[in-house]
């Protein structure tokens, strides 16, 4: 509740803080958006192409990356840390940080939340409301409710992978190739994992498990679906928590790391 | 009976940081990719000392001495080596978040407060991370709105204040959730001097009237000598002095002195003879007819100048002196610690 009360609270100054450029929000407000299309437009336009994919209709495989932008949009709403070695370790702000009562990195999340990460996930229900009805598939209440979980436990296996990575800043001085890397990585989640080899699949399940933020919980509401499909979906949940709590050791075993800037 | 418990207590605090040497050349930059080479250095070399509640201290070194990471343990962003720490109960680096509710920080060098916004949303912000109740903070913001007169402040961006404006506003940000303990980096660095003393003032009343504790380091011995009525002194990790001003003015100032313009040539030996019989006085002459008396603290001004002036001798001009805190302070630095400043005092 308290943290819900600052979310809404840090939200605000966002606001206000985007809103004293006034220029500079219009434009953001544009960039974002035309970003955000042209995103949708690379997507059309690679599916227009690749109608049926390893036995995957074109249908399926939209509404797989539908489902995968609405976690992804919540992740990039409240994970936009990219910066964060550069500014909270190098320049020290993380100083700061450690001295208000309120957990360190949801802090770090608040202070650069990224708002406009969200349009992606209305973007990514908006594309599978689409597809399920070209699909004709029924949607009751259970779905709905699956839905929420199953994007739950997707943006906790986004959040706990990016936590641990991110915490890497705490042990190394110096900045490293690693993000990029798995920026790369995490785009294959998006499509089925069927259409890789066993090694890849294996790494996209288990090691990084990017295949749990598309194909696994998308998997859950097509009809093509066996019992073993079911069971990777509802494995979602599990596997986001195992992963968050990985990601927040090694955040948590970095802070006491954390050495500060200058003397 | 109830004990009052010390504000701050240190024993044997240690901190170690690895850093990596690197080494010389293009040759040297390869060789260390494959294996580097840390050195281990120690910032803070099993310090201990003891703030009872209310107390304004001084922490003052030179650059490097050790006293930001003193600072930073205290107030639990830096993980102790070794030694123990404990700060309005607490150990500070285990029950952060808990703790934090009882300190307030200030950085000179780095704002606590939202760059593009007005002052007062980041208080209202601070107010929710602090979880501040409204009543509470309606009365704790008047306060300090007040006595840091901060009234045409609070509505304007951040960015877009003095740096003497930005600190006065700082320092209430980090009073909004009446901390018992106040750490203060550097408060006054790149003021000018009305703002110093504004600041100085205010944190006199802060300290009388809610019996704040805080520590504070500085290169501003004015700083110290307006606030503290004690001061440790660091030196490569070690604390080398640790008690009250006026004592370490008394055992190292090399007392007062008398400076005096003649109209005449006068002999050294002439002047030594005028007060031959005050114990500790002694002279030296300067340049185009003048001469510094040094005075010891037993022997009072007016009966050595009335030596002087009673003598006939042509005097232009006289000045009074007192061996200032910053010269004490530079002669402890340069001898590397207060005993042996002691003795170097001794001798001139």
């Amino acid at each position: 509740m308290f943290y819900l009360g600052l979310m809404w609270e840090y939200f605000k100054n966002y606001a206000k803080s985007r809103m004293t450029y006034r220029a500079d929000f219009w434009i953001e407000v544009v960039s974002d958006l035309t970003y955000q299309a042209m995103n949708l437009a690379v997507i059309l336009i690679a599916f227009r192409h690749t109608p049926a994919l390893g036995g995957w209709s074109e249908a399926e495989i939209v509404f797989v990356f539908g489902f995968f932008m609405v976690p992804y949009g919540i992740f990039s709403c409240f994970f936009d840390l990219w910066n964060f070695g550069e500014r909270y370790i190098v320049k020290g702000e993380m100083d700061r940080v450690l001295t208000r009562p309120a957990h360190n990195l949801f802090q770090v999340m608040l202070e650069n939340m990224y708002p406009p990460g969200l349009i992606g996930s209305f973007v990514g229900i908006a594309i599978m409301a689409v597809t399920a009805r070209q699909m004709e598939m029924a949607f009751g209440w259970t779905d709905l409710v699956m839905l929420a979980v199953l994007t739950a436990g997707a943006v906790l296996v986004y959040f706990g992978l990016y936590t641990a990575i991110t915490a890497i800043a705490f042990f190394t001085d110096a900045p490293t190739g690693i993000l990029p890397l798995m920026y790369n990585l995490q785009s294959y989640g998006r499509y089925p994992v069927t259409i890789y080899n066993r090694t890849m699949r294996f790494v996209l399940t288990w090691l990084l498990p990017f295949a749990f933020v598309g194909v696994y919980p998308a998997s859950f509401f097509l009809e093509r679906s066996g019992p073993g499909d079911l069971r990777m979906a509802l494995l979602t949940p599990v596997v986001g928590m195992v992963f968050t709590a990985i990601g927040l050791t090694v955040w948590n075993i970095g802070v006491k790391r954390y050495r500060g800037a200058g003397s | 009976m109830f004990v009052m418990q010390p504000a701050i207590e240190v024993r044997d605090l240690r901190k170690t940081f690895k850093v990596q040497r690197n080494r010389e050349g293009l040759a040297g930059a390869i060789r260390d990719l494959f294996r580097r080479q840390y050195v281990e250095v120690t910032a803070v070399k099993d310090i201990s000392f003891t703030i009872p509640r209310g107390e304004i201290c001084g922490y003052i070194g030179e650059n490097g001495a050790g006293k930001s990471t003193t600072i930073k343990m205290l107030a639990g962003i830096l993980v102790p080596t070794s030694g123990t720490v404990r700060v309005a109960g607490y150990v500070p680096w285990r029950e952060r978040e808990k703790f934090v509710r009882h300190i307030g920080v200030v950085f000179g060098q780095r704002s606590q407060l939202w760059w593009d916004i007005g002052v007062i949303e980041s208080f209202h912000l601070l107010r929710k991370v602090y979880r501040v109740p409204a009543a509470d903070f309606r009365r704790r913001l008047d306060e300090l709105v007040e006595r840091l007169k901060l009234g045409d402040l609070l509505h304007r961006p951040v960015r877009k204040l003095s740096l003497g404006q930005r600190m006065r506003c700082e320092l209430a940000a980090s009073l909004l959730h009446n901390p018992a303990i106040l750490f203060l980096d550097e408060p006054t660095i790149g003021l000018d001097i009305v703002v110093k003393t504004e600041i100085r003032e205010f944190l006199l009343q802060l300290n009388r009237e809610h019996g704040t504790t805080i520590l504070l380091t500085t290169h501003d011995l004015q700083d110290i000598e307006a606030l503290c009525s004690r001061v440790i002194m660091l030196d490569d990790g070690r604390i080398i002095y640790d008690g009250g001003l006026d004592e370490l003015k008394a055992r190292w100032s090399r007392g007062r002195e008398i400076r005096l313009q003649f109209g005449e040539p006068v002999g050294l030996e002439r002047l030594e003879r005028l007060t031959a019989d005050l114990p500790g006085v002694r002279w030296q002459l300067g340049e185009g007819m003048s001469a510094v008396m040094r005075v010891p603290r037993e022997v009072g001004m007016s009966e050595a100048l009335a030596r002087v002036v009673g003598s006939g001798v042509d005097i232009r001009d006289i000045k009074f002196a007192e061996t200032s805190t910053d010269e004490i302070v530079r002669e402890i630095y340069r001898s590397g610690s207060a005993a042996g400043a002691e003795r170097l005092v001794g001798v001139t």
